[in-house]
């Protein structure tokens, strides 16, 4: 258990590092059929490092409190407590805030299993990309107002929501949700190519 | 775009539709894991140990001390948010949560080198508290109803004189002897530590300072911060304005542990 958090925790640290250089060498490569072989592998491992981010989070927020055991009545206190954090960012209604405080998480857990599956990873990293963009709207509206809160990302220390909270998530979680989006819509377009272009075979007639 | 590309499309499209179920049937699976997951790990209790928080005794509190979930709430009297979550969210949990032994609430003093007069006004309000407990409510209460008012002009001692008895009121006024607002503690952005030093004598600022120290060690980024502590154990702090609704749904959550 611990080896799997410590390897989610450095794919959520350093996994963009390696996607970008990927990325790199992939638009380098000149024969496409190689290119195409580059990205296929940079798609599962991006889908591992976007993945990682969404599990890391919802493991964040579900995790007991200090002190206390893992149990149904612990994850609901973590969620209430979580549930204050969103509150703090005077966007949503009590009611609404609590609502989404307590679905974040799940929807977190499913998107990061969804995304390591590769199952639809251009749905999944559309919808992950959406995700992180509709956060990083949120922290930017809690900077703009003056509001010196937690984030609340659940991934790693707490981080003030600022300049710093939105590099971090912009070049962490963004940017290898928004490769892996391309990477997937790529590879799509490629393979409909060759099977456009192939002639349809036609019956001999008898002589 | 001839007739054997467009029947190649079309057959790419079908054979795509096709596969829709089966990638319906396989993100089933998914849904079902992302709840058992947390069911799992439940299954496997670990217990998280974790150093109890030490805590000094508090001279400014509601409540009873052994009440299972300590509050500390680190506050600007100047600060608008530090008032909206008083009167808002304070106020009915010390007459519910805190009237009934479920919370012990804190109140530490934290002014901002900011707010021009919240120094003083922690002072007076340390001064009630000198005095007794139920005055050092009527004085915070008094505090922040007229926060708009004090916060222009700096006279906070007429909104004092309002909350408390005449016999209260030359107590405390004997209290705060010494403890005049400095004229160098009134610039905006005034170093604390010269407040202290400056207005030499006022007893109340060591205990301000006390305060400010125990949150510069969390650390304390604005007001209001609170940290909780349940049996013991000392929690993340937390920041910002919260509602009555959700504080509540976390008490009850803890304490149904």
């Amino acid at each position: 258990m611990k080896t799997l958090g410590s390897l989610l925790l450095w794919l959520t640290d350093h996994g963009y590092q390696v996607l970008v250089a990927g990325a790199v060498v992939a638009l380098c490569v000149r024969n496409l059929a190689t290119r195409r072989k580059v990205v296929r592998w940079l798609l599962i491992f991006g889908g591992l490092v976007v993945g990682s981010v969404f599990l890391a989070a919802a493991y964040g927020k579900m995790k007991p409190l200090p002190g206390l055991a893992w149990s149904w009545p612990s994850v609901k206190a973590s969620m209430a407590f979580f549930a204050m954090q969103v509150e703090s960012y005077q966007l949503l209604s009590p009611g609404a805030a609590n609502a989404l405080a307590h679905l974040l998480p799940f929807f977190e857990l499913f998107l990061g299993l969804w995304l390591v599956s590769g199952i639809a990873r251009r749905f999944s990293s559309v919808l992950a990309s959406l995700a992180i963009c509709g956060f990083m709207v949120a922290i930017t509206s809690a900077y703009a107002r003056g509001l010196k809160i937690d984030c609340g990302c659940g991934i790693g220390p707490p981080e003030e929501v600022g300049p710093r909270a939105l590099l971090r998530d912009g070049l962490k979680f963004l940017l290898p949700a928004l490769l892996v989006l391309i990477g997937a819509f790529w590879i799509r377009q490629k393979r409909e190519e060759p099977a456009a272009a192939e002639p349809v075979p036609t019956t001999k007639s008898a002589a | 775009m001839n007739s054997q590309t467009e029947i190649s499309i079309g057959k790419i499209r079908r054979e795509r539709r096709a596969r829709w179920p089966r990638t319906l049937r396989l993100l089933l699976p998914l849904s079902v894991l992302s709840l058992a997951v947390p069911l799992a790990t439940i299954a496997q209790t670990k217990h998280t140990s974790a150093k109890p928080a030490g805590i000094a005794a508090p001279q400014k509190s509601y409540g009873s001390p052994s009440a299972p979930i300590v509050m500390e709430v680190f506050s600007d009297y100047q600060c608008p948010s530090c008032r909206s979550l008083f009167e808002n969210t304070l106020r009915p949990m010390i007459d519910d949560y805190v009237a009934a032994g479920k919370v012990y609430l804190v109140h530490r003093d934290f002014p901002l080198p900011a707010h021009k007069y919240g120094y003083q006004a922690s002072r007076w309000a340390n001064a009630a508290a000198s005095v007794g407990h139920e005055q050092f409510a009527k004085v915070e209460a008094a505090l922040y109803d007229n926060q708009a008012s004090w916060s222009n002009d700096g006279n906070i001692e007429k909104f004092v004189e309002t909350a408390l008895s005449s016999a209260d009121l030359k107590r405390v006024q004997k209290l705060m002897e010494g403890c005049e607002a400095s004229p160098t503690a009134s610039l905006p952005g005034a170093n604390l530590r010269n407040v202290a030093a400056t207005a030499a004598g006022c007893a109340f600022d060591p205990f301000i300072e006390q305060d400010r120290a125990l949150g510069q060690r969390i650390p304390v980024q604005a007001t209001p911060t609170f940290v909780f502590t349940h049996k013991g154990l000392r929690l993340p702090p937390s920041s910002g304005v919260i509602s009555w609704q959700i504080l509540k749904q976390f008490f009850d959550s803890l304490l149904g542990q």
